[in-house]
C-alpha cells in the first residue's frame, strides 16, 4: 500500500468535522462535559493512525477504518443533535461527552458487574460443554440410544430455556445458582444435539480408517469421533453462547443484585439514562469480545479444514 | 503353516430384501514374506475379501486363518492403505503416523514416536511437509503419509485396497516405484507379507510373487499365477525383456478370457 492509500482517508475527515463542531455553540443549559469526547475521539484517532502504518492486508485496513467512520459519525450526529441543536430530550438523550465521564466515573463499578456476569456465563456454559460433549459422543456412538435420544434430546431443547426459572427459583437458594442452572440448560441442549448430530454424520470410512488402527474405546471417543464432530459442536456451542447472554441479561434485570442487567435496570429505574446508555454499550462491547474470542478458538480448532 | 489362510470364505449380503452373494468359497493361502496382488473388475468381491482381512466385515460362512489363529475383528498385526480416508483430516502428517505408531507401539514415548514417524516420512520423500494437514497435501503426496504410516506401525501384514487407484498416471507409476523399493528393502530386514488390491495388470506383475484373478458373479478365485521375475525389479528393464510381455499377454488374455466366458464369445487377442 502507498502512503496515500494508507493515511488520505475519509475517516480522519470526519474527524476533523467532530473537532470543529466544537465550536458551535451550546443550546443545553446543563453542563455537556464535550472534553471528555473530544479526549475519546483524539484517542481513537491517535490509534487509527497508528494502526493505519502497521496493518498489512488493504481488506483490513478498509474494514477498520470504516468502523472508525462509523463511531466518528455517530459522535457527530448524536453531539449535534443533542449538545448542538438540542433536537432530543436531554434527560433521555444525555450529549456524549456525559456518557464518557459517567463511564470513567462508574468504571470500577462496571467492572464488577462485567465480572459477575462473565463469571455466571463462564461457570454454567462450561459446565454445561464439559458434560454435554463426552455425553453426545457416548450417545452418538451407540447408535440405538443415539436414535432415541435425538428425539428426547430435540423436545427437551425445543423447551425455552427461560421457562425454567420459575422452577430454578424454587429449586435453588440463590439467584446465582439459578442463572448458572438455566444457563447450564440453554448451552446444554444445543451442545449435545450439534455432538450427537456430528458423530452420526462421520463418515464411515474415516471410522474405519480408525478401527483398522485398533485404536481402544476411549481414543476412539476423543482423538476420532471429537475432531471429527467438531464443527457441529461448535454450532451447538455457539448458539448456546447466544441464548445464555440474552437469558442472562434477562435475568439479571428480573432478580439479580448484580451484574449488566442489573446496572442498566437500576439505574434506568431511577431514570439516569446517562448510565443507562452506558450499560447497553457495556452489553455491547462484552458481547462482541466474546463472540471475538469464541471465533478466534473455533478458527484455531478448525484449521485443519479446507 | 502359511502366514494367511483363506478358507472357503463366502459372503452374502442382502440389501433391501434382495440377497446377493459378494463371495462363494474363496481358499487361498499367502507365505509370509509374500507379497500377493488380488486382481480382478469391479464388483468381483476383492475389496470384501480385504476388508474381512483387515476385520471390518465378517464373512458369511468360512473364515481366515493368520497364522493358525483364526482372525477376530480387527488387530494390531495388521497395517492398512485405503484408496481415500486413510488419514485423519485434523492432524498433520507427522501427528497422523505418530498416531498410527502409538496404536501399535505402547512403549515408545512421545518424543519416540516423531521420531519414528520424522524417519518414515523422509523415506516416502516428504521430510519437509511433516507438518502439513492431508487438505494441504495432493493425493499422491497423502498416499505417500498412509504408506509412511502402514510402515511405521512396522506389522507383519500389510493390506493396500487400491491405494493408487485414484492417483494420476505419472504419480501412480512413482509410488508404485517406491513401495517396490520400501518393500524389498536392503535384504537387512525380513519382508513384509503383503495383500494388494488393484485392478491394474502392470501393477499386479511389477509389484507382485503371485496374482490371484478373481471373476465376478459371484466372486471366486479365477487363477492364482506366479509371476516369475526376479527382485530386486526395475521396472524400465522389465518392460523391455520379451518374458515380460509375454507373461503380460498371457494374463491379459486369462483376465479377458474370463469376460468372455461371461458374455458367451470368442475374445480375440
Amino acid at each position: 500500500m502507498t502512503l496515500k492509500q494508507r493515511y488520505l482517508r475519509i475517516v480522519h475527515a470526519l474527524f476533523i468535522v467532530f473537532l470543529l463542531i466544537q465550536f458551535l455553540p451550546n443550546q443545553l443549559t446543563t453542563e455537556t462535559y464535550a472534553g471528555y469526547a473530544v479526549w475519546f475521539v483524539v484517542g481513537v484517532e491517535i490509534l487509527t493512525l497508528l494502526v493505519s502504518g502497521m496493518i498489512k492486508k488493504s481488506v483490513s485496513l478498509n474494514l477498520f477504518v470504516d468502523i472508525v467512520g462509523f463511531v466518528y459519525g455517530l459522535l457527530i450526529v448524536w453531539t449535534l443533535a443533542t449538545a448542538k441543536f438540542n433536537l432530543l430530550k436531554p434527560a433521555l438523550f444525555p450529549p456524549p461527552g456525559k456518557v464518557f465521564r459517567q463511564f470513567i466515573c462508574d468504571y470500577d463499578k462496571i467492572l464488577v458487574n462485567i465480572q459477575s456476569s462473565i463469571g455466571i456465563i463462564l461457570q454454567g456454559y462450561l459446565l454445561a460443554i464439559a458434560v454435554a460433549v463426552p455425553l453426545g459422543l457416548f450417545l452418538g456412538w451407540s447408535a440405538r440410544l443415539g436414535s432415541a435420544a435425538t428425539y428426547i434430546s430435540k423436545f427437551l431443547g425445543a423447551i425455552p430455556p427461560i421457562v425454567y426459572i420459575p422452577y430454578g427459583i424454587a429449586l435453588l437458594p440463590t439467584f446465582r445458582s439459578v442463572s448458572v442452572f438455566v444457563i447450564f440448560l440453554a448451552t446444554f441442549w444445543p451442545v449435545l444435539a450439534g455432538t450427537m448430530s456430528g458423530v452420526m454424520n462421520i463418515e464411515k470410512k474415516t471410522i474405519d480408517s480408525a478401527k483398522v488402527l485398533n485404536v481402544n474405546r476411549f481414543t476412539m471417543l476423543f482423538s476420532i469421533m471429537l475432531p471429527a464432530s467438531l464443527q457441529q459442536i461448535f454450532i451447538g456451542c455457539n448458539q448456546g453462547l447466544t441464548v445464555s447472554f440474552v437469558l442472562l441479561t434477562s435475568a439479571e434485570m428480573i432478580g439479580a443484585q448484580s451484574g449488566l442487567g442489573y446496572y442498566i435496570k437500576n439505574y434506568s429505574d431511577f431514570g439516569d439514562y446517562t448510565r443507562t446508555i452506558v450499560g447497553l454499550i457495556v452489553v455491547g462491547i462484552v458481547i462482541v469480545a466474546i463472540s471475538f474470542i469464541f471465533n478466534r478458538i473455533q478458527k484455531f480448532l478448525l484449521r485443519w479444514k479446507a | 503353516m502359511s502366514k494367511i489362510d483363506i478358507k472357503h470364505l463366502t459372503v452374502d449380503y442382502t440389501e433391501k430384501k434382495k440377497s446377493f452373494t459378494a463371495l462363494k468359497d474363496v481358499s487361498f493361502s499367502i507365505e509370509a514374506g509374500e507379497f500377493v496382488s488380488i486382481i480382478g473388475s469391479s464388483g468381483c468381491g476383492k475389496s470384501t475379501l480385504l476388508s474381512i482381512l483387515e476385520g471390518i466385515n465378517t464373512p458369511t460362512d468360512g473364515q481366515i486363518l493368520i497364522d493358525g489363529e483364526p482372525i477376530k475383528g480387527t488387530g494390531a498385526d495388521r497395517g492398512v492403505v485405503f484408496q481415500h480416508y486413510s488419514l485423519f483430516p485434523w492432524m498433520t502428517a507427522r501427528k497422523n503416523v505418530a498416531f498410527g505408531i502409538k496404536q501399535v507401539n505402547k512403549e515408545a514415548n512421545r518424543s519416540e514416536r516423531l521420531k519414528i514417524a520424522d524417519e518414515f516420512l523422509d523415506k516416502v520423500g516428504l521430510a519437509q511437509f511433516k507438518n502439513k494437514y492431508p487438505s494441504q497435501l495432493s493425493g499422491g503426496m497423502q498416499q505417500r503419509v498412509a504408506i509412511a504410516r502402514a510402515l511405521a506401525m512396522d506389522t507383519d501384514i500389510l493390506l493396500m485396497d487400491e491405494p493408487f487407484g485414484a492417483i494420476d498416471a505419472k504419480n501412480r507409476t512413482i509410488l508404485q516405484e517406491l513401495l517396490l523399493k520400501l518393500w524389498e528393502g536392503d535384504g537387512s530386514k525380513e519382508r513384509k507379507t503383503v495383500v494388494f488390491v488393484t485392478h491394474d495388470i502392470d501393477e499386479s506383475i511389477l509389484l507382485s510373487d503371485k496374482i490371484v484373478m478373481m471373476t465376478t458373479n459371484p466372486g471366486r478365485v479365477y487363477r492364482e499365477i506366479t509371476v516369475p521375475f526376479d527382485r530386486p525389479r526395475n521396472r524400465s528393464e522389465l518392460v523391455q525383456t520379451t518374458e515380460y510381455n509375454t507373461f503380460r499377454n498371457k494374463l491379459l488374455a486369462m483376465f479377458y478370457s474370463d469376460i468372455a466366458d461371461k458374455i458367451g464369445e470368442e475374445v480375440m487377442l
